[in-house]
């Protein structure tokens, strides 16, 4: 059954497809507005394609427009073979074009007002790492101090006879020639005769008379 | 002669010869379909060269699993839409009058060109382009893949990222408006071909 309104929707198609005759006489013969449809769309592809070749400019135009072609062909290459060049510094270019750069400066207080705070965040919440012992044995020459005692012993009398004391004149000679005898002799007073001190020598000089007195 | 895939390999070394040779044997192709697509011979020059630039600075993802010319084909058709996209053709005002070839002394110095057949199909070649000027680049674009470059609906629906129903819809609305337009310029381009005869 003909249906004008599918043929002419497939007309196009029935054109462009480049069906056979046959085809297209079943399909257009039966109705002459489709057949005039045909033929009117079909004149119009035929005048597109006879035109087509207008299009092309002549023959003189092509030098001109090959060297304007290799021209811009050039300064491409030109242009990529300075990035290839550049490449390598590439990341450092980009870095320093982005601190470079102008930013407002509410922009940037509040970018750096949040990198503090991200920070003291960071902080806040990081761990302290644990060292990691490493032994290592040095050899360390501690030196050695010499440390000589020397003491001597002093004594005193500390209870001198009072006014009132009737204490003669023998007693108190007495007590002298007991506190001589006491006395060390000249022979057994320590001295520091022939000692060696070492490189570093420490001296404690007590003095006084009570035990904790120095 | 040296073919494709020698001239390709040579080419994707960065020998600009070679890839202006690639140039010389494609051009007049992708130019037909610049020079219908734009309106002036300028700008299809201009978006031609664009082709051919993008096709040098593509050269390396050429993989030999397709013809070089199916390759071309697709960055051609990218780089018309994004000619579209960037305002390439706005700028120039969808309604102006189209740009007459200019019929100067040194083009009707070539015999064949001064033919008034020839000067007959200038005229009617403009009145091509007027009336897919008046469509959108989707369209009109459509209609040079299927009609000049004989691409099935799918591959124009593929390549350009739309469904095949678009594609139809595109191409029946190129003929609609070439129709009408050749056929109401029918008889004013009779008198400009007696103009020419006597021209």
């Amino acid at each position: 059954m003909h249906n004008c309104r599918e043929v002419k929707e497939r007309l196009t198609e029935l054109i462009l497809e480049g069906r056979s005759d046959s085809e297209l006489a079943a399909e257009l013969n039966p109705c002459a507005e489709c057949r005039a449809e045909f033929d009117g769309v079909n004149a119009t592809l035929r005048t597109t394609t006879r035109v087509r070749e207008t299009a092309i400019p002549a023959d003189s135009y092509w030098p001109g427009y090959h060297a304007r072609l290799r021209d811009k062909l050039s300064h491409v290459q030109v242009r990529r073979r300075k990035e290839n060049t550049g490449a390598s510094f590439a990341p450092l270019r980009l870095c320093v074009n982005f601190l470079l750069r102008p930013v407002p400066v509410p922009l940037a207080a509040a970018s750096v007002v949040f990198a503090l705070l991200g920070l003291l965040a960071f902080q806040s919440t990081r761990k302290p790492a644990a060292p990691q012992s490493v032994v290592v044995q040095v050899p360390v020459t501690v030196p050695v101090v010499q440390e000589k005692l020397v003491t001597r012993v002093v004594y005193r009398d500390r209870y001198l006879p009072s006014r009132n004391s009737k204490r003669t004149g023998a007693d108190l000679r007495a007590e002298n020639t007991f506190a001589k005898s006491q006395m060390p002799r000249p022979d057994d007073v320590p001295t520091l005769a022939g000692f060696k001190p070492a490189a570093d020598v420490k001296l404690t000089v007590i003095k006084g008379g009570t035990p904790n007195e120095r | 002669m040296a073919d494709d895939i020698e001239l390709i390999k040579r080419a994707q070394a960065e020998d600009i010869d070679a890839f202006c040779t690639l140039a010389e044997r494609y051009a007049r192709r992708i130019h037909l379909l610049a020079s219908h697509y734009c309106r002036n011979q300028q700008d299809a020059e201009d978006l031609s060269q664009e082709v051919w630039l993008k096709a040098y600075q593509a050269l390396q993802s050429f993989r030999f699993d397709s013809s070089f010319y199916t390759w071309l084909r697709r960055i051609t058709i990218n780089a018309f839409l994004n000619h579209r996209r960037s305002g390439f053709f706005r700028r120039q005002g969808q309604t102006t009058a189209v740009e007459l070839m200019p019929l100067d002394s040194e083009t009707l110095s070539e015999s064949s060109l001064a033919s008034p057949e020839n000067i007959y199909n200038k005229l009617l070649f403009e009145s091509v382009v007027q009336a897919l000027s008046e469509l959108t680049p989707s369209q009109r674009l459509a209609f040079l893949l299927r009609h000049y470059e004989g691409m099935s609906y799918e591959e124009i629906a593929n390549a350009m990222n739309c469904s095949t129903g678009t594609v139809k819809k595109g191409v029946w609305r190129a003929i609609t408006k070439l129709r009408a337009r050749l056929s109401t310029e029918s008889e004013s381009q009779e008198a400009l071909t007696s103009l020419a005869n006597e021209y």
